[in-house]
C-alpha cells in the first residue's frame, strides 16, 4: 500500500500495493494479507499488519492509501463500539461493513481504500463484504482485493470450493496470499490470518521464510536465449557473439 | 514513474584482495508484475572482466551487445582481451556519444588488470565515469545497497569472505527493493579462476 503516491510509482492505479484475501467456511471465515508497506519501489514496512479490527469479532482488511484505511478503521471501530454500547449487543457484520461503504461512497473524490470487511455474528455466522473503491458493497462467498489479487483469481476461481473445512480454507488463503506475494513487486514479506468462528479468533503469523515457495531449482542463468552455445564458446577462450 | 525504475535490478561489486566480486539480483519485472527470475543483471566480457548494468534492461542489454562486438574487433586486431581500465573508458566514451539520446543504463565494471590488482568503475547514464578501491553499485534502491556496502566492505578480504560479504549486501539491499531480488548471482574473480554461484533467496 502506497503512503504516498511516489514518483516513481504508477500513480494509475488505484489499489496499489497489497493482496487481501478472505473467504467463508463451513463455521466461520478465514482472511489473510501480506505485509509490505511501499513508498514507490521503496519497502517502508515488510513486516506491516493490513487488518485492523473494529470489533472483537469484525475486521477490516486494508488496501489501497494507508492513511486513507487507517482513518476508515478508526471512524467505523468508533461507531460500531458506541453503537454496541447502546444495543447491549455485538455489533453485526452488515452493519460494519455498511459504515465502510458509506465513507467510501460518501468521500468517493477523497478516499482510495479498497477493503474486506469479513468478520462472525450470530445473526448469519461467517460473511464476507467486498467494500471497492467508490462505495460499492459486496457480499460474497470469496473475495480479494489489491494489486497483488490481479495475479490470483485464476487460483481462487479454479480451487475454491463452498463448505470447504477450516484446513482446507486456510491452505486456500496462504496459498493464494503466497502466489500473489511471488509475482507482484508491492506484495510480500509476511503473511497474517485470521480465523473466525462462533467460538473465537485465531491468529496466525507466517514469517517470509516459511511462505509457500512455488519456484523450484533454476538451472544457473546465462541471461541470454542461446545460453549453452555461447557458453562453452567462451569457456575456449575463443569469440563471444553475446 | 522513472524510465530506470520500469524493470528493476541491484548490483553490487567489490574488490578484496588480488580478487574481485560481482553480483546482481535476478528478477525480470515489467513496473510490479515479475516475469521470470532467471535474468542477471552482470554479463561477462572475458575472463577477467565483467560488466553490470540496472535501468532500462532493453538498453542493458544492447548495451552488452554493442560493448561484445567492440570487444571482439579489439581482440582481432590486438590479439590480446581488452584490460578493464581500457574497457572502463570505452564504456564512458561510448555513453557519451549519446549524450542527448542517452543509453537508459547505468553500469559497473568489476575486473582485474594484467598485473592482478582489482580494477572497479562505475558510470552514470551519460558516462560520467568515477573508480573506486573498495565497492561500487547500481540499481533501483541506491540508498539500502550504499548503506550496507560501507558498513560491512573492509579491505584485503579474501576470495571467499568477499563472497559472502558481497552477497549479504546485496540480499540485505534488494530486501528493501520491490522491483530487484527474487534469486541473485555472484561472480568472484581471482586470477586463476572465476567462481560463480547462484543464491536461493526470498522470492518476493
Amino acid at each position: 500500500m502506497d503512503v504516498s503516491r511516489g514518483a516513481s510509482h504508477s500513480e494509475a492505479a488505484p489499489s496499489t500495493g497489497t493482496t487481501i484475501v478472505a473467504c467463508t467456511y463451513k463455521g466461520g471465515v478465514v482472511f489473510g494479507a501480506d505485509g509490505r508497506v511501499s513508498i514507490g519501489n521503496y519497502i517502508m514496512n515488510r513486516a506491516s499488519n493490513k487488518i485492523a479490527p473494529l470489533s472483537e469479532y469484525i475486521f477490516l482488511c486494508r488496501s489501497g492509501s494507508a492513511p486513507d484505511t487507517q482513518i476508515i478503521s478508526d471512524n467505523v471501530r468508533h461507531y460500531l463500539h458506541q453503537a454496541s454500547a447502546e444495543s447491549g449487543e455485538e455489533p453485526s457484520v452488515l452493519m460494519a461493513a455498511n459504515l465502510v461503504r458509506l465513507l467510501n461512497y460518501n468521500n468517493k473524490d477523497h478516499l482510495v481504500g479498497a477493503m474486506l470487511v469479513v468478520g462472525w455474528d450470530k445473526h448469519a455466522g461467517g460473511q464476507v463484504y467486498g467494500v471497492p473503491i467508490s462505495g460499492t458493497l459486496a457480499k460474497e462467498k470469496w473475495a480479494i482485493d489489491g494489486s497483488g489479487s490481479s495475479y490470483i483469481w485464476g487460483y481462487c476461481d479454479s480451487e475454491f470450493k463452498e463448505d470447504m473445512t477450516r484446513e482446507e480454507a486456510e491452505n486456500w488463503v496462504k496459498e493464494a496470499l503466497a502466489l500473489a506475494m511471488t509475482r507482484d513487486a508491492s506484495s510480500g514479506g509476511t503473511i497474517r490470518m485470521y480465523t473466525l468462528d462462533g467460538a473465537g479468533v485465531h491468529h496466525t503469523y507466517i514469517p517470509g521464510d516459511q511462505v509457500p515457495q512455488f519456484v523450484g531449482d533454476l538451472p544457473f542463468p546465462t541471461g541470454n536465449p542461446g545460453g549453452a552455445v555461447l557458453g562453452s564458446a567462451a569457456r575456449e577462450g575463443g569469440m563471444v557473439i553475446g | 514513474m522513472s524510465i530506470f525504475s520500469y524493470n528493476g535490478a541491484a548490483v553490487v561489486a567489490m574488490a578484496g584482495k588480488e580478487c574481485v566480486a560481482i553480483g546482481s539480483d535476478l528478477r525480470f519485472g515489467v513496473q510490479t508484475q515479475t516475469i521470470t527470475c532467471d535474468t542477471p543483471k552482470v554479463f561477462r566480457i572475458h575472463d577477467k572482466l565483467y560488466l553490470g548494468l540496472s535501468g532500462l534492461l532493453t538498453d542493458a542489454q544492447t548495451l552488452h551487445e554493442k560493448l561484445m562486438f567492440r570487444h571482439n574487433l579489439y581482440k582481432l586486431r590486438e590479439e590480446r582481451d581488452m584490460k578493464p581500465s581500457t574497457f572502463g573508458h570505452m564504456l564512458s566514451n561510448a555513453l557519451y556519444e549519446r549524450r542527448f539520446g542517452p543509453y537508459f543504463a547505468a553500469p559497473v565494471v568489476a575486473g582485474l588488470e594484467p598485473d592482478g590488482t582489482p580494477f572497479l568503475c562505475g558510470m552514470d547514464t551519460i558516462g560520467a565515469m568515477e573508480k573506486a578501491k573498495d565497492f561500487m553499485i547500481t540499481g533501483t534502491s541506491p540508498e539500502s545497497l550504499y548503506g550496507m556496502c560501507e558498513s560491512m566492505w573492509r579491505p584485503d578480504m579474501e576470495p571467499d569472505e568477499l563472497f559472502e560479504t558481497v552477497a549479504q549486501c546485496l540480499m540485505s539491499g534488494f530486501d528493501r527493493d520491490a522491483l530487484a531480488g527474487w534469486g541473485a548471482v555472484i561472480h568472484v574473480i581471482t586470477k586463476d579462476k572465476v567462481i560463480s554461484r547462484t543464491l536461493k533467496t526470498r522470492m518476493d
